[in-house]
């Protein structure tokens, strides 16, 4: 990657506040991320994390300051953003084919074009053969592959995603990280991955942003420059690693 | 060990399939005995089934047992076709809309209690002892449960789902319709079970108080003659239909949620 980065900006936050009665927990946030980039955001336990996303995708309204995608502010009905949560959120009563596709019905998109993108997502998510299961037949790592699935079916502008590993194994959670990184690549979304694990911050940014404890300020945005696939025993990966772990250990 | 297992598997099949025989075995053996030696209390089972055999040949008030059978089914029938129809509408609305809710949600606590049976001497005061009154009553003891079950299901939608709805841009008629209905749809249909359950023993107690067909007024015009052969033709009738009514339901209920093992 060149050191200087020239892609467009996509998405900017201006100012972000958001207080609940007296409680301030989002402290005058700014940033942008540019299109097609994959950033990491990591804070304390509390710090407001939640919060942040939750103003991102329009569930809560921010106090003051605000979002924008492509220059206009972010309307989830203008505006294509998508979601992983923490807990699984596949719809039980659709089969895994009807849940990939459910965002794009009703985005009202062309009956071929949803078959189209489904069919692709089936298959980088190695679904096929499930693709008329119903998410309650299905392990709970296949079920978060479904709503990942579901999210980068919607080829969003904005791709948020909430800790969408923190119930799994180390294993699958390595597994389900290449296939992130896959499927970013592949399709190009703009991504804003929120985790309290240092080393999948690592292994998965572009740019980690790391907040503050409540209320949540940017303490600093760091630049991951390492090759992919990363090697987490890479004497550089543990570098930027323990920065990081500095980084919100120290205030 | 594959062989001990084979085994023990032909050994359960074989008690979890004797076992429901047995109990059966065990009710007949039960109601021989007992009709052998109280006759004045209990027909036998062959007095039963001659007295079923007459109800063909010789018409209780020009109809035949499926007659009767058939006037109790529709009376239910028609009170279940708008109590699905009103129940749900109403249950989803107060499950929804918090406005409803406080407007309707106390007149329905004061109401739901009261059991179908108490309401039958005002509707037979307001309305007779034609076939309306009936249909209403059933249609009172099918619609609370209804109500019931469809807005608790409706309200405990998970919050998760909904905001899936929210992000992708749904509308709220739209989350309404594709989120919050479908996963209410397996509460839902627990409250159509029931409904048909209780609208099946309330037409039967509505029958009881008057009618000239269906198998209420059977029972109570064979207690009445001291005919408990008949008593015991129409008890059975009515159990074998509600049985039926039910895994009629659960197979149905299989197709309308599938995923809903």
């Amino acid at each position: 990657m060149p050191n200087e980065d020239t892609r467009p900006i996509k998405v900017e936050v201006k100012n972000l506040t958001k207080k609940f009665g007296d409680l301030l927990v989002l402290d005058d946030m700014s940033f942008h991320i540019r299109k097609g980039e994959f950033v990491c955001v990591v804070g304390p336990t509390g710090c407001g994390k939640s919060t942040f996303l939750n103003c991102l995708t329009r569930i809560h309204m921010p106090t003051s300051g605000d979002l924008y995608i492509d220059g206009v502010p972010a309307d989830p009905k203008k505006h294509n953003i998508s979601f992983v949560f923490q807990e699984p959120s596949a719809l039980p009563w659709l089969t895994v084919e009807d849940n990939i596709a459910y965002g794009l019905k009703i985005k009202k998109l062309p009956k071929e074009e949803i078959k189209k993108r489904v069919d692709q997502i089936l298959d980088l998510m190695g679904l096929q053969e499930f693709r008329k299961s119903y998410p309650g037949e299905l392990s709970v790592s296949a079920e978060q592959r479904i709503i990942i699935g579901r999210s980068f079916a919607m080829q969003p502008d904005l791709l948020l995603m909430d800790e969408p590993y923190g119930q799994m194994d180390v294993k699958m959670r390595f597994y389900l990280e290449d296939e992130v990184i896959r499927l970013w690549k592949e399709l190009g979304s703009t991504v804003i991955f929120i985790t309290h694990n240092i080393e999948e911050a690592v292994y998965l940014a572009e740019k980690v942003m790391i907040l503050t404890n409540k209320p949540a300020k940017i303490k600093e945005e760091v630049k991951i420059e390492l090759p992919r696939p990363r090697d987490i025993t890479d004497p550089k990966f543990i570098e930027y690693r323990n920065y990081i772990t500095d980084k919100i250990k120290w205030w | 060990m594959d062989q001990k297992t084979t085994k023990q598997k032909a050994v359960h099949s074989i008690l979890y399939w004797g076992l429901p025989v047995l109990a059966v075995v065990l009710i007949a053996v039960g109601w021989i005995s007992f009709s052998a030696f109280n006759p004045e209390l209990m027909p036998s089972p062959a007095q039963v089934w001659e007295r079923l055999v007459k109800t063909f040949t010789k018409p209780i008030a020009k109809t035949t047992l499926f007659g009767h059978a058939w006037a109790s089914l529709r009376r239910v029938l028609l009170a279940l076709l708008v109590s699905w129809v009103f129940g749900i509408a109403f249950g989803i609305l107060i499950g929804w809309n918090k406005k409803a809710r406080a407007f309707f949600g106390s007149i329905f606590e004061v109401i739901r209690p009261i059991p179908p049976i108490a309401w039958i001497p005002i509707v037979i005061m307001w309305f007779g002892i034609g076939e309306f009154p009936k249909i209403l009553l059933v249609f009172i003891g099918t619609f609370v449960p209804l109500v019931i079950n469809t807005s608790t299901g409706i309200e405990m939608v998970d919050r998760i789902n909904i905001q899936v709805g929210q992000i992708f841009g749904g509308k709220n008629r739209q989350i309404l319709k594709e989120i919050v209905i479908p996963t209410a749809l397996p509460s839902i249909f627990a409250g159509i079970r029931t409904s048909v359950s209780s609208g099946w023993t309330t037409v039967l107690a509505a029958e009881m108080l008057g009618a000239n067909a269906g198998l209420g007024s059977l029972v109570t015009r064979g207690w009445q003659g001291s005919d408990l052969s008949l008593v015991m033709v129409s008890v059975i009738t009515i159990a074998i239909i509600g049985a039926l009514l039910s895994t009629i339901l659960q197979k149905l209920e299989k197709v309308v949620c599938p995923w809903n093992n």
